[in-house]
């Protein structure tokens, strides 16, 4: 297969590597970290590391001994994974289960389809849903946000505000109802709710998402057309029955959907390479977690709706090729 | 052609009509034998069972009442009940009632509740369906706590939980509504 | 081609599921546990071997126009008792195959083996045939329903492996695919040490 593959001039270098980008993302991952840090503590700060070692560690072991091919772990794309994967989980969950977690995204999700690059699904999130399908009752048990509890022997558990929506909803109760239960916008904010470690806080999502903007690690297209199409979505819904359907801020604060729009719909192998793909891409997330929300099964449908999406990647790059380098744009 | 085809479908519904003739009966004795032995698991011991259907307060489909006979004497009631509040479709179930409403045990007959979490119900899954024995719906609420009472909830399956006491509860409320003609009949 | 190979080939070779993917809706439907697993490759061994025989036995009167109508009414009487008889005397493993013994008839690889070797070979071939691509079936759902049953609800055969639950997804339809995937694989790979 060592097939080189040569196009036309002009070429150019950029700087970028894999490992420069990774350690980007890395970077920029640090406030929801230590947002995630403060409220969950030091339950929190094990899990991360347990997530980031044991993805390195079967990284390592499939390259070594499976695939018998370089070993990769330090370029970054393991550690993005487990950290990911972390803030995905509740910051209470058994360490046995997140080895396990980490096992799936790194050998079920990465390493099957033959590793950085080639899986067709963010391995991630491939490690989220199988945990959440596999152990329901431990990733549901969500740990209430305090301030650095060093414990969870004695802390309460709760529902994140989209489950108590749910379950309310189901109830037969109407929104205007609930919404007092819920934590106030502020909160869901700065991310003083209960949740998935990385996911509580939205506005150091942001933050991280802004810097890997200026830094030019993601394009705008993805997490805009994801947030956007949500909010319009949700917003139809909530114009025609409030009662029923909750308005689109609160949509937008809770659960996963900045995480997921921001930092894994993102994700390069796993998302399409044109901008007008991205759009789609980001459209299709946005209008598939609304309706899994709204009409599915589970309270939250990010993780299952970028999922979805990605089966549909090759599709879209099939369709909309980026521009090459140097092409003129015609009728332009 | 033609001649083959009618020859290959008579030789085989003959087959077929001489095996359905043959399992009939095993098939219903199987059936009967199934239903009996839901009977057993929330009765005491009995010798006659007597079948009489009642419609519930609430619901669109009646209910069947096994009335259970020891020496002539009613000893317990089985009532298979059913809810639609379930998680995944229909859940169905047998009550077995004291003749004075006291339930002695309940088990699940048919659900597709959630494997793990919602079949917690089935009792060989967990003794979460232990609570029901000796339950007494007149003095106490059958309801989860979390809507007021005196149920344990399913950790992560509130809804499942839910809908099982709902069953129970339809069974008990068409039992308590029919519980002079239920008695009279002893007498008759 | 002896008959022992002629035997053998469904196992790892020629495996109905694993290597010629046929009868996956059943493959994939019923191997929550290695009990129904092993139930349903049974059942379908004793359909698979019998509308082999009757097959090959009534080629020769069959006129090739109508042999796929004269197949199919053969192949859904023997469902048809195998249905029966099930009920009757096995009526629990009954209750968890449920639709999928009707659904036997449209497995591809029993008309598959009638059109492709019984029409067409002796009926001490097709026997042999439909004995080995049965087993080789049933040795495949039983695997698959004996991988999932042991990560997803950690027993075998209904026999506790350890405390606990096991991963869920295993049990879930997610979790049949995802074990046929990996077993496809391990297949290729044994295949290419044997032969």
């Amino acid at each position: 297969m060592n097939i080189l593959t040569v196009s036309g001039s002009p070429h150019y270098h950029a700087k970028e590597s894999v490992s420069n980008l990774m350690y980007g993302v890395i970077f920029s991952l640090i406030p929801a970290m230590l947002v995630s840090f403060y409220f969950f503590g030091l339950p929190a700060v094990v899990i991360t590391l347990t997530a980031i070692v044991s993805c390195m560690f079967f990284e390592f072991i499939i390259q070594k001994y499976l695939i018998k091919g370089p070993v990769t772990i330090f370029d970054g794309s393991a550690i993005i994974t487990g950290l990911l994967l972390a803030f995905n989980v509740p910051a209470n969950l058994p360490l046995g289960l997140m080895v396990i977690g980490s096992a799936v995204a790194i050998g079920m999700g990465k390493m099957t389809f033959g590793g950085l690059g080639k899986n067709p699904f963010n391995p991630a999130l491939v490690g989220r849903v199988f945990l959440m399908i596999s152990f329901p009752v431990q990733m549901t048990t969500y740990p209430q946000p305090g301030a650095f509890p060093t414990r969870f022997a004695d802390v309460v558990t709760g529902p994140t505000p989209l489950t108590k929506l749910k379950d309310g909803i189901m109830q037969s109760r109407t929104v205007s109802e609930i919404m007092p239960e819920l934590p106030e916008y502020g909160n869901l904010m700065l991310g003083n709710m209960g949740g998935s470690m990385g996911e509580i806080s939205a506005i150091a999502i942001i933050l991280g998402g802004i810097y890997m903007l200026v830094k030019k690690i993601i394009s705008w297209h993805i997490p805009i057309a994801f947030i956007g199409s949500a909010a319009i979505f949700a917003g139809i819904f909530w114009l025609i029955n409030p009662e029923v359907y909750p308005d689109p801020v609160f949509q937008l604060l809770s659960g996963g959907l900045m995480l997921g729009a921001i930092y894994m719909a993102t994700d390069y192998t796993t998302s399409p390479m044109a901008p007008w793909g991205m759009i789609i891409f980001g459209v299709g997330c946005g209008l598939l977690t609304v309706i899994i929300r709204f009409f599915g099964a589970y309270p939250e449908g990010v993780a299952f709706s970028i999922l979805i999406m990605n089966a549909f990647v090759p599709l879209i790059n099939r369709g909309m090729k980026p521009k090459r380098f140097g092409e003129e744009v015609k009728n332009g | 052609m033609v001649l083959t085809l009618i020859i290959v479908a008579a030789a085989a519904s003959f087959t077929l009509a001489t095996i359905y003739n043959l399992t009939k009966e095993p098939i219903e004795r199987a059936r009967e034998a199934a239903r009996q032995e839901a009977i057993s698991m929330v009765l005491p011991e009995f010798d006659d069972l007597e079948e009489r259907s009642f419609m519930p307060p609430t619901g669109s489909d009646s209910l069947q009442f096994n009335m259970a006979y020891k020496d002539g004497e009613l000893v317990g009631i089985a009532v298979a009940t059913y809810t639609g509040m379930g998680y995944s479709g229909r859940i169905r179930a047998m009550v077995g009632f004291q003749p004075d409403g006291q339930i002695i045990d309940v088990v699940h007959l048919e659900h597709a509740e959630t494997p793990g979490l919602g079949d917690k119900i089935e009792k060989d899954k967990s003794d979460w369906s232990d609570q029901f024995q000796g339950f007494d719906p007149r003095e106490n609420t059958l309801k989860v706590q979390a809507d007021g009472g005196d149920i344990d909830n399913i950790t992560a399956a509130t809804i499942t939980a839910r809908a099982y006491c709902d069953a129970i509860d339809r069974a008990f409320q068409t039992f308590k509504e029919n519980q002079a003609s239920i008695i009279n009949m002893e007498k008759e | 081609m002896g008959q022992l190979q002629n035997f053998s080939k469904g196992f790892v070779k020629d495996n109905p599921v694993f290597v010629l993917l046929l009868g996956l809706c059943p493959a994939l439907g019923v191997t929550t546990s290695a009990y129904n697993g092993l139930g349903m490759g049974l059942a379908t061994t004793f359909v698979l071997l019998s509308s082999n025989i009757v097959v090959s036995l009534i080629k020769g009167f069959i006129p090739s126009k109508v042999r796929i109508p004269s197949f199919i009414v053969v192949i859904a009487s023997f469902v048809t008792i195998t249905e029966l008889v099930m009920e009757a005397f096995l009526p629990a493993l009954y209750d968890s195959l449920g639709l999928f013994i009707p659904l036997i008839v449209v497995n591809c690889l029993v008309m598959g083996r009638a059109e492709a070797f019984a029409s067409k070979n002796n009926t001490l071939s097709s026997i042999v045939d439909g004995l080995g691509m049965g087993l080789g079936f049933a040795f495949a759902l039983t695997l698959l329903g004996g991988v999932r049953e042991i990560l997803g609800a950690g027993e075998i055969f209904g026999l506790s492996l350890f405390a606990g639950d096991g991963m869920l997804v295993f049990v879930l339809a997610p979790g049949a695919f995802i074990g046929l995937g990996y077993l496809v694989a391990l297949n290729n790979i044994v295949k290419k040490k044997l032969y």
